[in-house]
């Protein structure tokens, strides 16, 4: 049994070192965000037979790691249900998740990934990776990022071309009954995330982190 | 007065103009209406709907503009014909004015629950009579496909009327309003 001990030590100590470079890791890190359901939205614009029409995607996940001095550890990852799409039109709705346009059956989810934020004179820019039917197309994201005591508002607006993703493929491609040109508004409300990242991280520590409480 | 009778003879041809313009259109916009929507959906099928709403919309103005210039008109005289044929022709009248209007209107706002555009050949774009509502649309829909059912069959029996009058009583009635036609009975030059 006795032979154990040092295996134990060692593991404490590990443990410890390791416990170390994390607490360090996230005391540089950019706080992370999730946006509040009921006040953010992810809305879109688009033109039919020379009409605007506005359309939301209700259910998305977002996590936001952003600060401006923190901008190495900063990013933005979104995904998005895309059957939650409301166009106030269940035609529309109908017709956008089939083959030509969205394809919900084949590509539930879109994504936006931006691994990296710099900082411009005219504010924060990500340069993301948005993957919609599984065509993936690098943007530059410009966000205005507000901190109003405490209240955390991130405003986007991003104009797409509809064709790089091939949505609306086919007959639809030619600009006669709706255009190229989508623009996105994403207006994010921001809450400190829950320490689920913590959490999930601690189940691995939580061994060696209990003989090492120093933290 | 012997003037004054021979030109309210007919309708003027502004008048014939909006009468059998207006048949032509709407000879073109039923089985239109009909073909499309069972079709699935395609580019084609929106066209298809764009061009039903585009002459809707301009059978719409037109019977506005028909209204308008027949409020202007003398109206010729019918012949003499019983009481209840002339009241019932009256009536006839009343409820085609009222279906030009009722029919394009009720297709405005089924488009209008439907949240779907709505543009003139393309040129203009006409705002919605409502806002997008599931709930409504059926009832428009309804409002719309009905209303253009009765619309064909009461042009069907004015039409049937008139060919009555001609055919059969042999008087005047269709030479009214049908350029080349002449009354059977008379063989007067119209």
């Amino acid at each position: 049994m006795s032979a154990r001990r040092p295996f134990v030590a060692s593991a404490v100590a590990i443990g410890a070192v390791a416990m170390c470079a994390f607490a360090e890791a996230s005391a540089a890190d950019a706080p992370s965000y999730v946006p509040v359901a009921a006040q953010s939205s992810l809305s879109f614009g688009g033109t039919q037979q020379g009409e605007k029409f506005t359309g939301v995607f209700r259910d998305f996940d977002a996590r936001i790691a952003y600060g401006p001095e923190q901008l190495s550890s900063s990013h933005i990852d979104v995904t998005i249900r895309l059957k939650s799409l409301d166009s106030k039109s269940p035609d529309r709705d109908s017709a956008l998740a089939g083959a030509d346009w969205f394809d919900f059956a084949k590509f539930p989810t879109a994504t936006f990934r931006a691994a990296t934020i710099r900082m411009t004179p005219a504010g924060p820019v990500g340069d993301a990776d948005l993957t919609i039917k599984g065509r993936t197309k690098r943007l530059s994201f410009p966000f205005a990022w507000k901190n109003d005591s405490g209240k955390i508002v991130l405003d986007a607006r991003v104009s797409l071309d509809r064709l790089d993703f091939g949505v609306g493929a086919g007959e639809w491609a030619d600009e006669s009954v709706a255009g190229r040109k989508v623009e996105v508004v994403v207006h994010l409300v921001l809450a400190p995330a829950p320490v689920a990242g913590a959490a999930a991280r601690a189940p691995n520590k939580a061994g060696a982190g209990a003989s090492a409480p120093k933290h | 007065m012997a003037t004054a009778a021979a030109v309210m003879e007919r309708w003027g041809g502004i008048s014939r103009l909006f009468h059998w313009g207006m048949l032509v259109l709407l000879i073109g916009i039923v089985p239109l209406g009909l073909y499309m929507a069972d079709l699935p959906l395609s580019k084609q099928k929106l066209k298809l709907y764009a061009l039903h709403k585009s002459i809707g919309l301009t059978l719409l103005a037109l019977a506005a503009l028909r209204l308008l210039w027949r409020s202007t008109q003398r109206r010729p005289s019918l012949p003499a014909m019983p009481a209840w044929q002339a009241h019932a022709a009256t009536v006839m009248h009343v409820a085609l004015y009222a279906l030009m209007f009722l029919v394009p209107l009720a297709g405005w706002l089924f488009n209008s629950a439907a949240g779907f555009p709505l543009q003139w050949f393309g040129q203009v774009n006409l705002p919605a009579l409502a806002s997008a509502n599931p709930g409504l649309k059926p009832l428009a829909r309804d409002l719309h496909e009905v209303g253009a059912w009765i619309l064909v069959a009461f042009v069907a029996l004015h039409a049937a009327a008139a060919l009555k009058h001609h055919f059969v009583d042999r008087d005047r009635t269709l030479a009214l309003m049908t350029p080349g036609v002449s009354a059977p009975g008379t063989g007067v030059d119209p």
